[in-house]
């Protein structure tokens, strides 16, 4: 039983994933080195998470069948939303860079937002399947917008607006994969852009009307499209990162030896910039490397969730696909200044312990949906 | 298995085509940033890091034409203010005071400049080392000192309008240090450093220093010691006539060069700040006046090169001449009666002139005005240079045509008129008068020569000998005899120009007085102009205050330049006075000096040696019984290097000394104010002490203390 499930495992997908936690190591021993902490301890710390991320993967996949989760999902979900509400208390939550996002427990700092992805996805998966096929109208909708309002609205007033967002993603893909009508949910996306929208020109109208973000938030996610307009402050972290990426050239400028990443001039390398990082030292060869591993993994995944047995694991699938999908198009395309800045992380190569182990935990979803997908087969 | 199964795996091959097409772009927009834009982002990673630091070239030295330095920079310790910082001490009224007290300024000006809203202020430059030590002293918030190069003149107002001045930037601002401020001012380099975000210096980084070029230095045509002698009479007959301004130059008929141009009032260009815009103003060039009868060297030389005059001519002068209706007299009242051209031109008789002058007509005077170079500029390299103003030839009448020829009408500069002097000195060729020889680096080597430029043949050679002859008659037999030189023939020209008066017409009382001459004749080695603008006090005539001038300047520039003595004008000094210079050089000194006391001479000893390697004047010169000869014992007159031993000057007079000096090519620097007189009572380094060739002796001068007091 337990060999053929090995012999199941996808291969494939498992060395996508080393290479790049390979790369990983090695990039972040560069780009941590300017750091006030230095290399060794992002290294350590991080070959510890992946460490810790792997055995949680291991475990995930071979312990249960998914199936088990249908019936978890309550438990699931309350837990999810106790934590949320939990960092928000400012006893328990960690305060930094004016956001509540964080609590801390002396050896290690949890991000509840990160694990939250996490168990929305099951939650919201289980959701639908058990409705299957009942949310072709708005009013089947309804019900789902308020399933996913409460984690988002916590999250969101952390606040964490790039976990928010993927938030949005996820629910949309799910929603998608679930088969609810293509035009219905255009119609839906559409409609919050014109709100956003007015809500933003009103914003800046001379009525002032108050948003719940804050106004470097919006900047912020406007600034790509000039940062010259503000290279100082708002447009300081693109430049440097499209300076970096850009100097880098077809070969990079060697590992440990980008002047944007060690002499400082590049923000946070280590976490949301590390892809400014590979452009800078490995040049196009290395970053052109790391977006085909990453075009690997997510096609491998997709490709998983077209076998997967039934319509909850491929919805679990399809959600984790959505969470990397737009986290890596995000990341990286806010380095490159074609998506604004939101701060949100690169899988397997931002240096962050929550994150790791959420997509450590999501790549043994993956593979336990995957290993039990043969079962359906008459 | 519910039918939308077969939709959501639609729905996810759809998936897969959206993200490959994702993934595309994404590419595509690594090959923009890196492949197509890499280079433009590489030059930004440079500029991330690397910060440029200038380095200022040092400007280049100012020389006269035999090395020695009329312009540097040195470094002056300098003061500044940054009033964001004096306003943080809350002291600002006591820092103004004990700034007030240290450098001299006035207190509410100082507290006006550490107060006011800019980065930082300049207080004073040029620190003298008291003041800066007293400042260091003193660390008042706020106020720093730096050292900063700075323009220094070691030779204060001489040549003051020549070379002009630096500001306190070391821009050219007027003279030399304008016209050639490129080159002098070299150009920064920088001092390229690797920095981290934060601006800290890396340590380890590799520092790239980008040499400033430094600036070339310009070698001066003007030579130091005709300068001084053209300074030293002008200063002596501003002293006596107070003239409301005096101008001298002395210029090269051969190449064009001009070795000195001096004007009064002068100013000193280390501290011209103080100084009047007008004392600034160099007269020489930019000054239209005009010029009377200096100007007949122009209606002359066209009449004898248009064979409108001849030898033999005779003139008639009444003491008037009538042209068209106008009645034009002559300065003697009575006139001249008959005359030759000769007398014409040595009695400078304005009928007689005036004659020649409507014998040569409109076109033929036009066309020698235009071709001895007036009413343009000549091109010389200062800036300023006026073109003067000639009388409009549509316009122009035979009473202008007239007045014209004796030099009024038309405004000229005085460095036209030397100018077209020299083309008649120098047999017909007006040359373009300029002031700078060479450009060398700082290595010294020569980076671009000055040749002498012909700008065209004015006379024809024959032409400019004859009008030289005729003028030699001036100073030998006519109205320039107080220019007479000793020694040498001079030819030349007095003028005594009637001022526009404000009201029209010609003032009685202001005069222009000047005269304009070369020596020797036979072969010219210097053309000079003397100008003196309304001198007080009688007579006033340009042979009276002006040629006095030219004389003693030009006379102690030939004997410096070693020009030899070949002729004495009979006439002046009796025969019976007179005593023939022995051949003594290659003599050993002590039969030099018998031969000499036998010829009734005495002399003066430069340089120390058996053997006497040089005499001034050379032998065979007719001079004054008792006249000194000097004596070289050693190689130093001819030869420029080497060492040499300062001669005793205890007692001599300046101008004693300067030749002795002069002789041993050593510099003299006299002290004892502007004009010092008495006689050498110390100098600096002592009679005895080995220095090299162009080296500098200080000698103090003082009057003779009376031996008698009281009445």
């Amino acid at each position: 039983m337990f060999s053929r499930r090995l012999k199941n495992l996808d291969y494939n997908f498992l060395l996508v994933i080393g290479l790049i936690l390979v790369m990983n190591l090695l990039v972040l021993s560069s780009a941590a080195a300017a750091t006030h902490e230095g290399a060794l301890y992002y290294v350590k710390r991080q070959a510890l998470w992946i460490v810790l991320g792997l055995i949680a993967a291991g475990f995930i996949t071979f312990s249960f069948d998914y199936s088990k989760l249908h019936q978890w999902h309550h438990a699931i979900y309350g837990t999810m939303v106790v934590m949320l509400v939990a960092v928000l208390i400012p006893v328990i939550g960690h305060m930094a860079k004016g956001a509540q996002r964080s609590i801390d427990f002396g050896a290690f700092v949890l991000q509840p937002s990160e694990l939250a992805k996490i168990m929305i996805i099951i939650c919201f998966a289980s959701y639908l399947s058990r409705r299957q096929g009942e949310v072709q109208h708005l009013k089947d909708l309804v019900p789902c917008f308020l399933y996913f309002a409460v984690p988002f609205g916590l999250i969101f007033k952390q606040p964490d607006l790039g976990t928010s967002l993927v938030f949005i993603v996820i629910f949309f893909g799910m929603l998608y994969l679930a088969g609810a009508r293509p035009s219905l949910l255009l119609k839906i996306i559409g409609g919050c852009l014109g709100v956003i929208a007015l809500a933003l020109a009103l914003h800046f109208s001379p009525l002032h009307m108050p948003l719940p973000l804050k106004d470097y938030q919006i900047s912020r996610l406007t600034v790509f499209l000039d940062p010259y307009s503000d290279p100082t402050r708002d447009g300081y972290h693109i430049i440097q990162s499209l300076v970096a990426i850009g100097s880098g050239g077809l070969w990079g400028k060697g590992l440990y030896r980008g002047t944007q990443v060690q002499l400082n001039f590049l923000p946070e390398p280590h976490t949301d910039f590390i892809f400014s990082v590979i452009g800078e030292e490995l040049g196009f060869l290395g970053a052109g490397i790391l977006l085909i591993l990453y075009y690997n993994l997510i096609t491998r995944t997709l490709s998983m969730a077209f076998k997967s047995r039934d319509s909850f694991g491929r919805l679990i699938i399809g959600g984790i696909i959505c969470m990397w999908l737009f986290h890596i198009l995000e990341n990286i395309g806010m380095t490159v200044g074609i998506m604004p800045i939101t701060g949100i992380p690169l899988p397997f190569m931002s240096y962050g312990g929550s994150f790791m182990l959420t997509n450590m935990i999501a790549v043994g979803l993956v593979l336990n949906v995957y290993l039990r997908h043969e079962l359906m087969l008459f | 298995m519910y039918k939308g199964n077969i939709e959501v795996r639609k729905r996810i091959t759809f998936l897969f085509f959206i993200i490959f097409v994702i993934f595309i772009l994404f590419g595509v927009r690594l090959v923009w940033l890196q492949l197509v834009q890499g280079t433009w982002y590489q030059q930004q990673a440079i500029q991330n890091r690397i910060s440029e630091i200038t380095v200022d070239p040092k400007r280049g030295d100012i020389f006269d034409r035999n090395g020695n330095v009329l312009a540097t920079s040195i470094s002056a310790d300098a003061v500044y203010a940054i009033p964001a910082e004096v306003k943080r001490s809350n002291q600002a009224p006591q820092i103004a005071h004990s700034l007030a007290a240290i450098l001299g300024l006035p207190e509410s000006d100082i507290l006006k400049s550490i107060t006011q809203e800019q980065r930082s202020v300049w207080l004073k430059l040029k620190l003298d080392p008291n003041q800066a030590q007293a400042l260091r002293q003193s660390r008042l918030p706020g106020i720093g000192i730096i050292s900063k190069p700075q323009r220094y003149y070691p030779k204060k107002n001489l040549a003051a309008h020549v070379l002009g001045i630096a500001g306190d930037y070391n821009q050219g601002l007027e003279g030399i240090e304008t016209a050639y401020d490129k080159e002098l001012s070299g150009i920064s380099g920088r001092l390229l450093v690797e920095n981290d975000a934060a601006g800290r210096e890396i340590p380890e980084s590799s520092r790239q220093f980008i040499e400033p070029e430094q600036g070339l230095s310009v070698v001066l045509t003007i030579d130091q010691n005709i300068q001084y002698f053209a300074e030293r009479e002008l200063d002596k007959v501003v002293q006596e006539r107070h003239p409301k301004s005096a101008t001298m130059i002395i210029m090269d008929p051969n190449t064009g060069e001009i070795l000195a141009m001096a004007n009064r009032p002068d100013f000193d260009p280390n501290e011209y700040k103080k100084y009047p815009q007008s004392a600034r103003r160099n007269a020489a060039i930019s000054n239209s006046y005009e010029p009377g009868s200096t100007f007949k060297i122009v209606t002359l030389g066209a009449a004898l090169e248009e064979n409108l005059v001849s030898k033999n001519d005779r003139f008639y002068c009444p003491g008037f001449i009538i042209v068209a209706d106008r009645k034009i007299h002559c300065w003697l009242d009575g006139g001249h009666g008959s005359e030759s051209l000769e007398e014409v031109v040595q009695n400078s008789c304005n009928p007689g002139f005036i004659t020649i002058g409507l014998r040569e007509g409109l076109q033929t005077f036009y066309k020698y005005l235009d071709a001895f170079g007036f009413g343009s500029q000549l091109g010389i390299d200062l800036p300023g240079e006026a073109e003067g103003i000639i009388v409009n030839q549509k316009e122009a009448t035979q009473v202008d045509l007239a007045t014209m020829s004796i030099g009024q009408a038309n405004s000229v500069t005085p460095l036209q008129l030397v100018t077209a002097m020299s083309a008649v000195a120098n047999g017909g060729k007006l040359m373009r008068p300029h002031l700078v020889k060479e450009l060398r680096n700082s290595q010294g080597e020569v980076v671009k020569r000055f040749e002498p430029q012909v700008i065209r043949q004015v006379l024809s050679a024959d032409t400019a000998r004859e009008e030289g002859a005729l003028l030699q008659r001036v100073v030998d037999y006519g109205t320039g005899s107080n220019a007479r030189i000793a020694g040498y023939t001079v030819a030349g020209k007095t003028g005594t120009g009637q001022k526009p008066s404000p009201g029209g017409g010609y003032s009685d009382t202001d005069h222009v007085l000047s005269f304009l001459g070369f020596a020797p004749v036979e072969q010219p080695r210097l053309v000079a102009l003397v100008v003196i603008d309304t001198p007080q006090g009688y007579p006033q005539f340009g042979g009276v205050i002006a040629a006095p001038v030219f004389q003693a300047a030009v006379s102690d520039s030939l004997r410096y330049l070693r020009v030899p003595v070949r002729y004495l004008p009979s006439g002046i000094t009796p025969n019976d006075q007179m005593t023939v210079v022995p051949p003594v050089i290659n003599l050993p000194l002590q039969d030099a000096q018998k031969a000499l006391s036998q010829a009734g001479l005495t002399w003066e000893i430069s340089g120390q040696g058996p053997i006497v390697m040089d005499q001034t004047p050379v032998d065979g010169v007719k001079v004054t019984r008792g006249s000194k000869v000097l004596l070289s014992l050693d190689e130093s007159g001819k030869a420029p290097s080497g060492d040499r031993i300062v001669p005793n000057l205890q007692g001599k007079s300046l101008r004693d000394t300067a030749e002795v000096l002069a002789a041993m090519n050593l510099q003299l620097l006299p002290e004892g104010g502007q004009f010092p007189t008495g006689r050498a009572t110390w100098q600096d380094p002592p009679a005895g002490t080995k220095v090299s060739a162009g080296a500098q002796v200080k000698v103090k001068f003082e009057p003779p203390l009376p031996l008698t007091s009281g009445p």
